[in-house]
């Protein structure tokens, strides 16, 4: 009976000796781990699990690196099938790569479908997303590139901002769109297409330019130039062709 | 009547059953301790091992790595191989092990055997490691767990 109660309490304790307690991260790999300490980093070898309280990853390796002690991260760069969940940035995301700098909290996802949702936000492309938790500086970049809020569904090549935390509620207060073949923005009513497409909260005006279709209702206004004033949203047309009529139409409910 | 036939049968099976599984404990119980004063025995009167306590060093510009272990064998020349609380100790970490075979030519050393890094606010275990570079690079084997604080 002592023996069976000995190997009881060993098995016990070998299975929790190593595994992780409150406030810390546990890494397992299934090819070791390869610690390089005057270039300081170290390299997370075939099906990386990365658990701490408040973070999770997982993804093919993982490339670590290190400013004095192995603990002291200042980048993690993962690659292949990356999957990430962060309660503290209310945040998960998943893409062919992840590159995230520690101090200045800029978070990089990249590669075919990466995907990258919080709470207000939802982020795609077949490019990279990338953004930074400290300014809210956000960029999306390639084919397939989307953005999709509460009010605004943007869709484009090239996708810049700012959001800002209003109420727990992330704002955007500008917006540069870019697309050689078509930009498309959506917001609340209105259907906007041009090449280039700009948004300034302080001034509250979209900005279209070349090739531009509003489209509102029943409503399609073609043009090479426009504006949208979100604040009274009323827009208005330019034609470079000035035979082409202008048109400005003025929102009935205001 | 007879005073057997008032006992309950299945409590004489139960009973007899009891008996017999706690004799067969106790007799593998005498017999893994008396393997074990065997192989003591053994170990303590035909013990193979070149060197008693050995203790080696890798050194490189920043630090040294002390390396020692309870026993040891030359495999070759310059290759040693390291039993039983292997412990390689620097001003950063530690690694234990059961097996080492250190390089002294080299200043490698190679294990396969179960491995604990600890170092501050970082513990690894793996299935085993390589250290070479002169202690800048160590590779862990296999499925490694590492826990930072």
């Amino acid at each position: 009976m002592k023996i069976f109660l000995k190997l009881v309490i060993i098995l016990l304790i070998s299975f929790n000796l190593y595994s992780r307690e409150i406030g810390e991260t546990e890494i397992t790999t299934e090819d070791g781990i390869e610690v390089f300490q005057e270039e300081k980093f170290y390299l997370l070898k075939k099906n990386v699990i990365i658990e701490s309280d408040n973070f999770t990853l997982s993804a093919d390796d993982v490339k670590i690196n290190f400013d004095k002690n192995l603990y002291d991260i200042t980048n993690l760069y993962a690659e292949g099938n990356v999957s990430f969940f962060s309660n503290d940035f209310a945040m998960n995301g998943n893409g062919e790569t992840l590159n995230f700098k520690i101090k200045t909290e800029k978070l990089r996802v990249q590669g075919k479908q990466s995907e990258l949702i919080t709470k207000d936000v939802k982020m795609f492309s077949d490019g990279f997303i990338e953004v930074n938790n400290l300014n809210g500086d956000f960029s999306l970049k390639g084919s397939n590139s989307k953005l999709i809020n509460e009010s605004i569904i943007i869709e484009a090549y090239s996708i810049d901002g700012n959001f800002v935390d209003n109420n727990n509620i992330k704002e955007i207060t500008f917006l540069e769109v870019y697309d050689e073949k078509i930009s498309y923005v959506k917001n609340n009513d209105t259907e906007m297409y041009a090449k280039t497409i700009n948004f300034n909260n302080n001034t509250s005006i979209i900005e279209l330019i070349d090739n531009v279709t509003i489209i509102r209702n029943e409503e399609k206004i073609t043009g090479d130039y426009g504006t949208l004033d979100t604040m009274n949203n009323s827009y208005k047309i330019k034609s470079k062709n000035k035979n082409k009529v202008k048109a400005i139409i003025q929102d009935n409910e205001q | 009547m007879n005073f057997f036939l008032y006992i309950n049968r299945k409590l004489i099976i139960f009973f007899v059953l009891f008996l017999i599984f706690a004799f067969a404990i106790f007799v593998f119980y005498k017999q893994i301790n008396l393997n074990n004063i065997k192989v003591e025995n053994l170990n303590n009167n035909f013990s193979d091992a070149d060197i008693s306590e050995p203790k080696f060093a890798i050194n490189n510009e920043s630090k040294k790595i002390n390396i020692t272990a309870t026993e040891g064998n030359f495999l070759s020349q310059n290759k040693v191989l390291l039993k039983d609380n292997v412990r390689f100790k620097s001003n950063d970490f530690s690694i234990e092990t059961e097996e080492v075979i250190f390089n002294r030519d080299k200043q490698t050393a190679h294990s396969k055997s179960k491995s604990l890094f600890k170092s501050k606010n970082v513990t690894i275990v793996s299935d085993g490691f390589n250290i070479h570079d002169r202690g800048n690079k160590i590779i862990f084997y296999g499925n490694s767990n590492l826990i930072l604080k």
